[in-house]
């Protein structure tokens, strides 16, 4: 189909809309080009960056509390479920390789309410992501402190409050206020993280393994290989694979996109399965549950100086903080983006995409990510808020795969993708059962909440846009 | 026809000096703005924001460019990579030459640096065209160890052009770097005719030679693309 998008929205205001050409180094509209600057290391990078903070780092203590060993089944499982999403969303982005990612597919394959709804809780479920990396980064930093042995107080818990906090306006105002280019740093993070994990993992499953001696001298009890703890704790910890799709929405922005946008996204997928799997086989195996709760948001730390003493508490601190910054930044680097792509589309005010004259940064997006960011940081309500994240991707995730489905049943004129999902519509028909499953093991109250969001971003369809329409429109 | 590419930092201000303008009167020109966006940014946003501001520069531009002599047109490009941006563009007009617009009045006299391991009779081709029968003077400079060396290139370049009516005179440096010998001269001419090079280890560490160049020397300087697999 060639219509253009059309309607108006409460203020009046058009979604922007003209004919583009993509080539694999530019994006040449009218009277300009978007030059594609990120290569496959950068998608790897944001892909594997934003991933493998906070669930490699906070949840072994709580995923590892609920099922023990199995622990590692919950974690494959989720690994699965975002493979099983990461190749649909691939097919989708090498046919529209544009800003946006999960919610440009959805509003064009499904229409205006379904994607005004995963537009907006795209935006807030990044909200919440971010908010739970930085409550982990907040845990983490108290660790730190406690390492160099300064006192944490009579109340730990406010000081992680504050601490996640101060993070989270300190990366707000440096992403308002940064121009220098921080994508060379990103990277060097993840590989600075990515080598400090296989080493130490590498030493663990060595001891795990060939060391029996090593099993922990308090308690025993027992793991709990069953099917419910494994799928509820699958859905819990399903927040550390949120970060594939991120890779979608600078999809705009990536060379050779038809060859570097699957290869980012499924990359990063399979690496990080591998990590967290292999992680939590040695966290698990190296402490009971019990001692896993006991420890907590930061049992890696105590893992890692049973493995290797001091220095081993000291890495994994430093690999933490690291970590949880990186997904932190990284996320709310997203939120923007997801901001501008609904804005765009006149979903929201047009103001909401305002760049800073001073700075060149998109200031207004940043403030709607950070602003929510910090008021939910300062809950500490860790569990809720991931699954929060969580159900809200997974609606995303599930409809991506709906989308594709729709998308290849009508087969418009202008779909070409270069990467095409094998088995016809197994795969997107599962993906898209097996997202909207898991939710169903998350926690009542999660559910709720993230229930809550979705009725409110449909309200706020019905109330400000629903003169828009975006379907079949590319 | 030669075609020079023109990159300027349109949003920010940077535009081209009537001088630089009137000395490429006698080659194609393609505008090349661009606007570089911190990574927060994406392109498209900033392009929604400012592309008609920057049209308009640009098309004031190349009318300035087309008015002097030469066909002109411009391109706009909202990117994160300055240097990628316009290794592409000067890849897909095929320039031959790429321009640092600095700031200068009328150009009586170019200073060309011949030193090092660089395409000479590809300056040359350049400079012949650029010059073409106009009153503009030449003067060649060669950084080099020994004096020898330096006489025969120069000899042979200055020659060349001679042949097509171009005023010339030589100027060799012995014991000091090409960099330092051509911001050395440049005080006492109008702009810089130099050639790029490989990129080496120490562009990566500092930048564009040209860049640094122009940023010393304050007056424009045009820079003969480096081809690769050239013998030299």
């Amino acid at each position: 189909m060639s219509t253009g998008p059309s309607g108006t929205n409460l203020e009046g205001e058009a979604p922007v809309a003209e004919s583009v050409v993509e080539t694999d180094e530019a994006t040449i509209t009218d009277d300009a080009e978007l030059e594609r600057t990120l290569g496959i290391v950068g998608g790897l990078a944001i892909g594997i960056g934003t991933m493998i903070g906070a669930g490699i780092f906070v949840f072994p203590g709580l995923a590892g509390a609920e099922g023990g060993t199995a622990a590692t089944a919950s974690f494959a499982v989720s690994g699965v479920v975002a493979l099983l999403v990461a190749l649909p969303t691939s097919e989708l982005a090498t046919a529209m390789p544009k800003s946006g990612g999960g919610y440009y597919f959805i509003s064009r394959g499904l229409g205006t309410l379904a994607g005004t709804v995963v537009g907006l809780s795209l935006w807030l479920g990044l909200v919440f992501a971010t908010a739970f990396y930085l409550v982990g980064l907040g845990f983490y930093a108290l660790d730190a402190l406690a390492l160099v042995g300064i006192g944490v107080g009579a109340n730990p818990g406010g000081i992680v409050s504050a601490l996640a906090v101060v993070a989270g306006i300190g990366f707000t105002v440096l992403n308002v206020t940064g121009t220098e280019n921080a994508a060379k740093l990103q990277n060097g993070i993840v590989a600075l993280l990515l080598s400090m994990l296989v080493a130490f993992l590498a030493l663990g499953l060595f001891d795990v393994l060939g060391v029996t001696g090593a099993a922990p001298s308090g308690g025993t009890e027992a793991d709990r290989w069953a099917a419910l703890p494994i799928l509820s704790t699958a859905a819990l910890v399903f927040t550390s694979y949120l970060g594939f799709a991120q890779v979608a929405t600078v999809a705009g922005e990536i060379k050779r996109p038809g060859r570097n946008l699957p290869l980012a996204m499924i990359g990063s997928v399979l690496i990080v399965t591998v990590m967290y799997v292999v992680t939590i086989f040695v966290a698990t195996s190296v402490f009971d549950r019990t001692q896993l709760g006991t420890f907590g948001e930061t049992a890696m730390v105590e893992i890692g100086r049973e493995l290797l003493g001091l220095p081993g508490a000291f890495v994994i601190v430093v690999g933490g903080l690291l970590a949880t910054m990186s997904s932190a930044n990284a996320s709310i680097l997203s939120t923007s983006r997801a901001i501008y792509g609904v804005s765009k589309d006149a979903l929201l005010p047009r103001w909401a995409s305002r760049i800073n004259l001073r700075y060149g940064t998109p200031h207004v997006a940043l403030g709607m990510a950070g602003g929510p960011v910090i008021v939910l940081a300062a809950t500490r309500e860790v569990q809720l808020l991931a699954e929060v994240a969580s159900f809200l991707h997974l609606i995303m995730y599930g409809l991506i795969c709906v989308a594709l489905v729709a998308i290849r049943r009508d087969e418009p004129e202008w779909y070409e993708p270069e990467f095409r999902v094998p088995g016809g519509p197994v795969i997107p028909v599962v993906g898209a059962v097996a997202s909207f499953g898991l939710i169903a093991f998350m926690d009542p109250a999660s559910i709720v909440v993230g229930g809550f969001v979705i009725l409110a971003t449909a309200g706020w369809y019905l109330y400000y846009a629903r003169d828009v329409t975006l379907r079949g429109a590319l | 026809m030669t075609r020079v590419l023109v990159p300027v930092a349109v949003l920010e201000g940077e535009s081209v000096s009537p001088g630089l303008v009137d000395l490429l009167g006698t080659v194609d020109v393609t505008v090349l703005g661009y606007h570089v966006l911190p990574e927060q940014t994406p392109p498209d946003q900033a392009r929604l924001q400012y592309e008609d501001r920057a049209t308009d520069a640009l098309e004031d531009l190349s009318d300035a460019f087309r008015t002097a002599g030469g066909a002109a047109d411009h391109r706009l490009v909202f990117t994160h990579d300055r240097q990628q941006s316009i290794d592409r563009i000067a890849d897909e007009v095929d320039a031959k030459a790429l321009a640092v617009p600095g700031i200068t009045g009328d150009v009586e006299r170019v200073l060309v640096s011949l030193s090092g391991d660089v395409a000479v009779d590809r300056i040359l081709s350049f400079l012949t065209e650029l010059v073409g029968d106009r009153d503009i003077g030449v003067t060649l400079l060669f950084a080099a160890d020994t004096e020898d060396a330096a006489a025969e290139r120069l000899d042979t370049a200055a020659e060349q052009l001679r042949s097509s009516g171009i005023d010339v005179t030589t100027t060799s440096v012995v014991g000091t770097g090409p960099s330092a010998a051509l911001i050395e001269e440049a005080s006492s001419h109008d702009a810089i005719v130099m050639s790029e090079r490989a990129p080496s280890f120490s562009s990566l560490i500092f930048g564009e030679e040209s860049d640094r160049i122009a940023a010393a020397s304050v007056g424009p300087v045009l820079v003969v693309r480096y081809e690769e697999g050239l013998d030299t």
